[in-house]
């Protein structure tokens, strides 16, 4: 295990706007460790033995509850799987309500994913437990901006000083904010692109590069992070068809060999394979996404590890 | 009631000889019995200490909302008015935002009925189109005859300009007066707080001061057109600032009040997405509030009203996106604007006399013999606005359990006084 007294300048994993540098660092360095461990023919610790976790999930989600339910198993911790639709004042119990039944039977730490933008922030001034962020609207997505830069440090051997373009619906994207945020405490130096109707208006204040041209974001970054098309979370259209989306920012293989260095492709996943990325481009060996899944597990581990090292 | 002597009070009166300066000011059977340099006191008179205390015409709020009919629970009439006359109000005007709205003779003259012998008076305005639909015309005239002071939809924009120009158009042909609450719906979008760094940072959808200009375009040219007065409600953006000062100057009959708390606070306040922040218009940037506040120094802003929106703490105690909007104000009006910096004699050209001169009521005057309608107040005072003295049913409000200063001692009206001593 990790060989180190350091612990988390934080209770609860709510956003990267929470951690420090050295909280990041800790975290890699503890992943590394879950990482060998995962790569054993046993591939499970007993760290967590005794805690009870509680994933619940007011959106959809398949593989972001995979991978934590399976970093927990591999840390022996007990685990209680709530999917919910999330409720207004009008109908249905409240958040706290939710939340606080889980508790009542004894459990210790609560991931969630939400809809809304600050609910983990919200439910951590209100509720006796550590909460885990696993996506609040298109606020945060802090283990999945851990994994992304994880895996640009593996690939890289450091993060700091790589150029990385973010591309695709920055505006309705909580993995673009938390990148954003992460990339930049880490040394990084961070651009967005996208169609302009997805581009907020004030993103620039975050200290980013912001790029409507492709192939100049492309020709700029050492690392390409491909964001999925979420349809669902746009209440109006931003832009008039898939089509002409990727007609204008898809990647396919013919851009990706006419660059004159070999950049590296991210996608946090799902893939809608021929709108953000072609098949080709997912499958390259300039691809690192199913790196990006299995240092997921490596992360969510060193998270969820390291905070319960906090509890008091 | 005792007769009351005020001694030595600082009194803020434009249209009183003593009008910053010092005076005694007696108040005997609801009418102002003596104002003089030295009054000298009776037996049965009871004494106040005016040193360090301003006396004013009482403040009119033109936006508040009450729950009565139909959100009781909110808010009634009879602790409204309780909020009211505690923040210094002997007036206010209460927005239809009930259930049913008052968009007819029986709500207003219900709310006519229910109030008339509260120290504060209440003035309903009714709504500008049947049932806040934004789709036909309410019955003006009649509600105009019952007691509606004024014609609004609430913090519901009139997104119809066809509508809104025969709002204006009609009221016109009585003397009525519409009030606009501006935000083009399609730009707004289903934002939750001001657009700008913040709410990029927060990854929350932002509702622009676009939605607000664009809107308040609009309507300009309508009244312009029209040759109508116009009234805007809670003005919030540098923007708006601008063009209703370019308005004016056009000679535009046009006025415009702000909410005291877009005069303190910004969108920075919403960083932990505590929803006693979420007001509508949304808490705005710094170089907004710097607008305002310059708006207000050279007149281009008239009025300052409270915009009190209680809620259940069930509405607030909620994930942000999906708590209502708006907070309490009436009683955190002053103190706010002891905080904003605003000199006495403003303060009270914008909740006192202004306020009454776009609603065309009389100015209550200080000459003796008159009817006593009055507020003491000072800014110096602390005071805590908690659950023992907090006079709503609410208390949806970001000041909640905090020290306030700037504090009302007295206010009379209707031969009514409330003692806050």
């Amino acid at each position: 295990m990790a060989e180190n007294n350091q612990k988390l300048s934080t209770r609860h994993l709510l956003g990267i706007k929470d951690l420090s540098e050295n909280d990041i660092q800790l975290i890699f360095e503890t992943a590394d460790t879950f990482k060998d461990v995962l790569n054993r023919p046993i591939k499970k610790v007993p760290s967590l033995r005794d805690i009870t976790i509680a994933n619940i999930f007011f959106e959809n989600s398949t593989r972001t509850r995979l991978s934590f339910e399976l970093a927990q198993k591999r840390l022996s911790a007990d685990t209680v799987n709530f999917a919910a639709s999330s409720s207004s004042v009008s109908k249905g119990e409240t958040l706290i309500d939710t939340v606080n039944n889980i508790l009542a039977m004894k459990v210790d730490m609560v991931v969630m994913r939400h809809p809304y933008p600050g609910a983990g922030v919200f439910l951590s001034k209100k509720v006796n437990a550590q909460i885990v962020n696993a996506g609040d609207g298109a606020h945060e997505h802090p283990t999945q901006a851990l994994l992304d830069a994880f895996s640009i440090r593996e690939k890289y051997g450091d993060v700091s000083g790589k150029k990385v373009a973010i591309i695709g619906d920055i505006l309705h994207s909580r993995v673009a904010l938390s990148n954003i945020l992460c990339l930049q405490k880490l040394g990084a130096e961070v651009m967005v692109c996208g169609p302009t109707t997805l581009i907020p208006k004030y993103i620039k204040s975050l200290g980013v590069r912001v790029e409507f041209d492709l192939l100049k974001a492309l020709n700029w970054c050492d690392v390409a992070n491909m964001l999925r098309i979420q349809l669902e979370r746009q209440d109006i259209k931003y832009f008039p068809s898939l089509r002409e989306y990727s007609m204008l920012y898809g990647l396919n293989k013919q851009i990706l060999d006419s660059l004159d260095k070999e950049i590296t492709v991210m996608h946090p996943g799902p893939i809608n394979r021929g709108v953000e990325i072609t098949s080709d481009v997912a499958d390259s060996k300039q691809s690192i996404i199913l790196d990006q899944v299995e240092n997921g597990v490596a992360i969510r581990m060193a998270v969820l590890y390291l905070l319960a090292g906090q509890r008091d | 009631m005792k007769p009351i002597l005020i001694r030595s009070v600082t009194i803020l009166h434009p249209a009183s000889k003593f009008n910053n300066k010092l005076a005694d000011v007696l108040i005997k059977d609801g009418k102002i019995a003596g104002l003089s340099d030295k009054i000298i006191a009776k037996d049965d008179v009871v004494v106040i200490d005016g040193k360090g205390k301003y006396l004013s015409p009482g403040f009119l709020d033109l936006n508040a909302n009450f729950g009565e009919p139909g959100f009781e629970t909110k808010e009634d009439l009879i602790s409204g008015a309780a909020a009211a006359i505690a923040g210094g109000f002997t007036g206010v005007a209460i927005q239809p935002s009930t259930n049913p709205v008052i968009h007819s003779k029986s709500e207003v003259s219900y709310i006519v009925n229910r109030t008339k012998d509260f120290i504060t008076d209440v003035y309903p305005v009714g709504s500008i189109s049947h049932n806040r639909e934004g789709k036909d015309l309410a019955e003006l005239y009649d509600m105009r005859l019952s007691g509606a002071i004024a014609f609004s939809d609430g913090t519901r924009p009139v997104t119809d300009s066809g509508l809104m120009s025969r709002a204006l158009l009609y009221a016109k042909g009585f003397d009525g007066l519409v009030f606009s609450f501006p935000e083009d719906s399609s730009i707004a979008g289903k934002g939750k707080m001001n657009e700008g760094t913040v709410s990029t940072y927060l990854g929350m959808k932002g509702i622009p001061a676009l939605a607000e200009e664009v809107h308040i375009s609009r309507d300009l040219y309508l009244a312009e057109y029209n040759d109508c007065p116009i009234h805007f409600s809670t003005i919030s953006s540098a923007g708006s600032v601008d063009l209703i000062r370019k308005a004016k100057k056009k000679g535009l009959k046009v006025s415009c009040d702000v909410a005291a708390h877009h005069l303190t606070l910004t969108d920075e306040a919403l960083t932990e997405f505590d929803s006693n922040y979420k007001v509508k218009p949304p808490l705005r940037a710094s170089s907004d509030v710097l607008a305002l506040l310059k708006g207000i120094k050279d007149g281009t802003i008239d009025a300052i009203v409270s915009q009190h929106t209680p809620h259940e703490i069930e509405f607030k105690e909620v994930e942000f996106e999906i708590a209502s909007f708006g907070i309490i104000g009436l009683q955190t009006v002053l103190p706010l604007l002891v905080k904003a910096g605003l000199p006495p004699e403003n303060i009270v050209e914008k909740l006192a006399i202004k306020p009454r001169e776009i609603l065309n009521l009389p100015v209550p005057s200080f000459e003796e013999g008159e009817d006593a309608n009055l507020v003491l107040f000072d800014l110096d005072s602390e005071w805590i606005f908690d659950n023992t003295t907090n006079r709503s049913k609410a208390s949806n409000s970001p000041f909640f359990n905090q020290s306030l200063k700037g504090k009302v001692f007295l206010a009379c009206n209707k031969a009514q006084v409330f003692n806050n001593f």
